[in-house]
């Protein structure tokens, strides 16, 4: 098996009293989709703004490409190449698409003037590769579906070096269509092998699809991880509900 | 592919249809019906030589502030502190012509005078823009607090040192300084000496009338022509938009917001620091009162010239057109005796708010409803 690309491990983050995280391993490898699935308090959240340069870990060691690494500012963490697309995609709805793609990170010609042409090309390329034809980079990016900006947000953060792109609950608040559509960019930029692919879901189905390994989290703590293959749905079933048997739960139900 | 039919929705337009939708074109209507009906309720006095002089003086003065409060409304802050700022520049750079440099450092030449005061007021704009960014605080409740601070400051200033309010009667300074002449002497002459050889620009004796406009024309000019470059050409404008569009997203790709604010609010101090230049060497005048509501106006215009409220939307043409429309209106009433100047104020209100709901309405059309 090749070296993965990024490691996690042991990861502990406490908030004062409050352990967040309770040792956290993952391992992401290039051209994979790593599914981190767990439920509302798990630390799902914690554990990417740790990795994104958000958050500093208590105790425990993040290594790229075999060599520890430590985060003290997001630019910390995307210069290392963790590119991560948050829930709210951190786009401007009033500014066109090319100045959201390059929104800080302009490319500038004489005087600090922007090179609009070349950033125009530069987004509607980046964007298509990744399947997304659009006809007119200038338009307001309030102008666009859910899945598009993702989409943008994804681009991004691939043009701008990401070797491992974090995905928080892309398909969340989204609608069928639109959700099979991030999906299909998930499968794109998998397919270009290099880049490696953290993939944050409520969502099973979605999970399968275009999952290769898996890291359950519960109550901060890896209850269970494994490749597509490994993992039966059953299995996966039982460590989505945080470990408890489905059996347990039914029987709860049928007392109330 | 799904999202590739999807993104072709947006339909395609015209070269007049995107023309109809840029932000400025409804500051530009409302421009051209105030022109048409000024000329001819004044029978084209407000237009001849010495109107045109008088209207572009008022339109400058406003424009100058207006262009400042716009490029921070558009960052997302506002400034209520302008108009005591231009009372305070304009104090400290009176009082240094009349009585010396501070600490008994000699007397004061105009460009000193002016230096000490910008670097006085830059100074102030950095302070608010800092407790702005640090505390977290509105900047309608932080420059509010300056509007008085800055007022009270000024007044007080005038009656320990000068004993009285106001300042008149210092030197005509344009004669022999060439900075003051260039704050507040006569700019293009040119123009006039052209309409004069044309025929024009009489006075009654027949001999040119007007000479050249007031030089706030010129800065006017000079700071929304930098303003416009800098928001839809630069690396700069780009941070601009983005501050006050989605703070938090501009942030999270490296805008260093912050900064970006802090720099407007020293801009807008700036701008009411050559506004009050303009003013003390064109009259060679000061008084505590000068600038007093100013801020409002500003804030109108910026409004009036389709500037967003809520910040990431605006352009500095339209502020452009804002300005000329309402300085326009405040100087009818010389052109037009017969009406009761109160109704400036009618006026201003009534377009400000239809303003308010076109400017929600672009914003709304912008973002696909939400």
């Amino acid at each position: 098996m090749a070296e993965p690309y990024l490691r996690v491990e042991g990861l502990v983050k406490r908030f004062g009293p409050f352990t967040a995280l309770g040792g956290v391993d993952l391992e992401v490898y290039p051209g994979e989709v790593h599914c981190l699935l767990g439920d509302n308090g798990a630390g799902k959240s914690t554990l990417i703004k740790t990795l994104a340069g958000v958050h500093q870990p208590t105790e425990g060691k993040i290594y790229i490409e075999g060599k520890p690494v430590a985060f003290r500012t997001p630019r910390d963490a995307s210069d290392a190449g963790i590119g991560t697309v948050y829930q709210d995609l951190a786009v401007n709805p009033l500014l066109s698409v090319t100045r959201n793609f390059f929104m800080g990170r302009e490319l500038k010609g004489l005087l600090g003037t922007l090179r609009m042409d070349e950033m125009n090309k530069i987004a509607h390329d980046e964007m298509l590769k990744i399947g997304i034809d659009f006809s007119d980079p200038t338009q307001a990016v309030g102008t666009m579906s859910g899945g598009q900006r993702q989409t943008l947000a994804i681009a991004r953060a691939i043009h701008f070096g990401a070797k491992v792109l974090i995905l928080d609950e892309p398909t969340s608040a989204l609608g069928q269509k639109q959700q099979m559509g991030v999906l299909k960019t998930i499968k794109r930029v998998r397919a270009r092998g290099d880049i490696a692919i953290i993939f944050i879901t409520h969502n099973e189905i979605h999970s399968r699809l275009v999952g290769d390994r898996f890291t359950f989290l519960a109550l901060g703590k890896t209850i269970g991880a494994g490749t597509n293959s490994e993992i039966g749905d059953e299995e996966m079933r039982r460590l989505m509900s945080g470990g408890a048997e489905m059996g347990d739960l039914k029987q709860e139900l049928a007392a109330i | 592919m799904a999202n590739a039919n999807e993104a072709d929705r947006l339909k395609q337009e015209t070269g007049l249809q995107k023309l109809l939708r840029r932000p400025e074109i409804g500051s530009f209507a409302v421009m051209l019906v105030i022109i048409v009906a000024l000329a001819i309720a004044s029978e084209g006095k407000s237009f001849n030589a010495l109107g045109l002089k008088n209207n572009i003086a008022i339109i400058a003065q406003y424009g100058i502030i207006a262009t400042g409060a716009a490029v921070l409304m558009i960052a997302g802050e506002f400034d209520l502190s302008i108009g005591s700022m231009i009372g305070f520049a304009g104090m400290s750079m009176a009082m240094m012509l009349k009585w010396g440099l501070p600490f008994g450092l000699g007397e004061a030449t105009p460009f000193l005078a002016f230096i000490i005061t910008l670097a006085m007021t830059l100074a102030v704009g950095w302070l608010i823009g800092t407790v702005v960014v640090r505390s977290g605080l509105s900047s309608f409740i932080v420059t509010l607090g300056f509007l008085f601070f800055l007022r009270g400051v000024t007044e007080v200033s005038f009656r320990l040192i000068n004993k009285s309010t106001q300042i008149s009667g210092l030197p005509d300074y344009k004669e022999e300084s060439w900075f003051a002449n260039i704050m507040g002497g006569d700019v293009f002459g040119w123009f006039y000496d052209l309409w004069f050889m044309l025929g024009g620009n009489l006075n009654r004796r027949g001999e040119q009338w007007v000479e050249g406009f007031d030089a706030r024309f010129l800065w006017w000019l000079v700071i929304a022509g930098v303003a416009y470059f800098i928001l839809s050409r630069t690396q700069i404008g780009n941070w601009i938009y983005a501050t006050g569009d989605n703070k938090e997203a501009a942030r999270a790709n490296g805008v260093p917001v912050n900064r970006v604010k802090i720099g407007l609010f020293m801009f807008t101090a700036f701008c009411a620091t050559m506004f009050a230049a303009c003013q003390v060497f064109d009259t060679n005048t000061s008084d505590a009162a000068k600038g007093n509501l100013m801020e409002l106006f500003a804030i109108a215009i910026a409004v009036v010239g389709g500037t967003l409220m809520t910040g990431g939307f605006g352009s500095v043409i339209g502020v452009v057109f804002g300005a000329i429309t309402v300085g326009l209106v405040a100087n009818a009433v010389f052109f037009i005796p017969a009406i009761d100047g109160a109704w400036f104020r009618v006026f201003l209100g009534a377009i400000l708010l239809a303003a308010v709901f076109a400017n929600e309405r672009i914003r709304k059309r912008i973002t696909g409803g939400i």
